[in-house]
């Protein structure tokens, strides 16, 4: 095992509890050691991975494979359910669009509390703040709660937020799907530099992102890792599958066997349009 | 922690990062209700050592929470601060004129309406009335931060789930807020006590050694209700009818010598009316308080703080799926 590794996870499992009830969950805190009174629904489960210092991985996956719950594992925003994290580094995440901005506050008061929260210095945030403002490009507009803003600014200001957070890992999913050509051409540079110095993740649905960025791809789906390695490689399996299988529920359902009868009933579908065609 | 990633953790503290996010999640989720992962970071911090040396820094870990995130910490309560005294057109009026009010109407009932307690009706109606200021202020950090603790995760849950907010600094926030507010109400006081008595007694001095338990049980207090707080909101409602209750039972509007003899253990017992004895003692007796009472309070509040942080950090790692 390499030495320098920047993220290394082993047997990784999230499940999400699923309560009928408001009570059933107060009943499973207190209760929780006699009795589970929760569904299980496992989001991820057995993932195994490691990136090194340096290398670039693009994850990819249809809705609700687990990206997004993967990554925010790696984040440490939720704790795994089994399995090991070992995150070496500090993580910039960009997650959900404009991710966590109090809308009241004016886009500079976000700064200050979003790069600290990303554990940097009242100091060097004030050093770095006309640089962010630069970055974001929005103008006066910095200076105006963060409600005014449409989905672009937002996504702009959180972008340069931690373009300015000197990670060791960055990891955006899906930040660059709102912003103008320019900005994301602006964005592309900065993660390009980046790729340099650091560990950069990025989910995305644009393929053509992946192959100038990354160096290999870790394809997810139905929570775990379906395949992993050379970008051409994974990104040409991706595409046939993504035309052989069909855009259904299943792998939505908690329920084994609900899932199984599904998965059945659509063989028995494709089977019986194959025979009609 | 032992392990396979031992050499790793070695090679890894060498290396030196700015620090504020590190974090060192030892088995953090161990006897969480559904969690038995772990996940652990670390950067550049050395993890020799041995076992005494962990169960100090365990012992200590509600404090370093703080002290890990200072700059967070300060960064929030200067915004929420920011926003309680810049908001309105009169902030730094209200923070001031708010307790006056609550004073002077509480003063006015019970000394001209209401009989007086035998041993508070000995000194003047200023004393009783600086007395109860001290009770008020002291109760009221308490059933503010009640009141407030079991939706602090509500509150947030936009930022604890979309970025790597780490909710245990919350509490420390929320102690931090409720102290400035307390602070304000105490400057005043100061006022009133110059104005009224002249020069405090020395033993105002102690007030320092008074406030760190104080805070520590605060603390322990806001973590626990916090984190059975996300799981229901039944927990505020209950908060609603207890503070009143509290209130009464606590020394604030009566002095514990008010009180007979067999009583006087229960509101002892009750660690608010400790803390409102002990801060009455230095700051406007100028008596050496209870030494029985002081030490009690410290051990009471060390055990608060440890075992709220425990609840905090055995549910942390769900309270981001529940809320």
């Amino acid at each position: 095992m390499s030495s320098d590794a920047a993220i290394r996870c082993r047997g990784l499992g999230k499940a999400y509890q699923l309560y009928a009830r408001r009570t059933d969950q107060i009943k499973q805190m207190l209760f929780g050691s006699f009795h589970r009174f929760y569904l299980e629904y496992w989001v991820l489960r057995g993932v195994d991975l490691e990136m090194q210092r340096g290398e670039s991985v693009g994850i990819i996956g249809r809705n609700g494979a687990g990206k997004t719950t993967l990554l925010r594992l790696l984040c440490g925003i939720t704790q795994p359910t089994c399995g090991e994290i070992d995150v070496a580094g500090r993580i910039a995440p960009i997650l959900a669009l404009g991710a966590a901005f109090d809308w009241e506050m004016t886009g500079r008061q976000n700064v200050l509390i979003g790069s600290a929260v990303l554990g940097l210095r009242r100091s060097e945030i004030l050093r770095r703040m006309p640089s962010i403002a630069e970055f974001a490009a929005i103008g006066p507009f910095i200076d105006q709660p963060v409600r005014l803003y449409s989905a672009g600014m937002r996504s702009r200001l959180a972008f340069a937020i931690c373009a300015h957070a000197e990670a060791d890992i960055l990891i955006v999913d899906e930040a660059l799907a709102v912003g103008d050509a320019a900005f994301r051409g602006k964005c592309l540079a900065f993660m390009e530099s980046f790729r340099r110095r650091g560990t950069l993740i990025i989910v995305t649905h644009d393929m053509g992102q992946i192959k100038t960025l990354c160096d290999r791809v870790i394809w997810v789906d139905d929570g775990g890792i379906r395949a992993s390695g050379g970008v051409a490689e994974v990104l040409r399996l991706y595409d046939d599958a993504t035309e052989a299988e069909e855009d259904d529920g299943i792998r939505f359902c908690f329920d084994a066997a609900a899932r199984a009868a599904l998965s059945q009933a659509a063989a028995n579908r494709r089977r019986t349009k194959w025979r009609s065609g | 922690m032992s392990g396979p990633f031992n050499r790793w953790d070695q090679a890894k503290a060498s290396t030196r990062f700015p620090d504020g996010l590190d974090q060192t999640y030892d088995g953090l989720a161990k006897g969480g209700v559904a969690a038995t992962g772990s996940r652990r970071r670390h950067v550049g911090q050395f993890r020799a050592g041995g076992r005494a040396i962990r169960r100090g820094r365990r012992a200590l870990a509600p404090l370093s929470v703080g002290w890990r995130h200072r700059e967070l910490i300060l960064a929030v309560l200067r915004r929420e601060l920011a926003d309680r005294f810049s908001g309105s057109a009169l902030g730094w009026v209200w923070a001031v004129v708010g307790p006056l009010i609550t004073l002077a109407i509480y003063t006015m009932t019970l000394t001209k309406a209401m009989q007086l307690p035998a041993a508070s009706a000995h000194g003047s109606t200023s004393s009783y009335a600086l007395s109860t200021f001290v009770g008020l202020i002291v109760f009221g950090l308490f059933a503010e931060l009640c009141c407030r603790a079991p939706l602090l995760m509500h509150e947030h849950a936009w930022f604890l789930k979309t970025s790597i907010f780490p909710s245990e600094t919350l509490a420390w926030t929320a102690v931090l807020r409720a102290l400035s507010y307390a602070g304000i109400s105490f400057g005043v006081l100061l006022v009133f006590e110059l104005a009224l008595d002249g020069l405090p007694p020395l033993s105002i001095l102690l007030l320092p050694f008074f406030l760190v338990p104080l805070v520590l049980f605060l603390l322990g207090m806001v973590w626990f209700l916090a984190a059975i707080g996300a799981f229901t909101r039944d927990i505020s409602y209950l908060m609603i009818t207890f503070v009143p209750l509290v209130m009464f039972a606590t020394p604030v509007f009566y002095r514990v010598t008010d009180l007979p003899d067999a009583l006087r253990v229960l509101a002892y017992a009750n660690p608010l009316g400790t803390a409102i004895e002990i801060a009455r003692a230095a700051m406007l007796d100028g008596v050496w308080p209870p030494t029985i009472a002081c030490f009690g309070f410290l051990v009471l509040s060390l055990a608060v703080c440890r075992g709220g942080h425990a609840v905090f950090e055995r549910y942390k790692g769900i309270l981001v799926d529940v809320i």
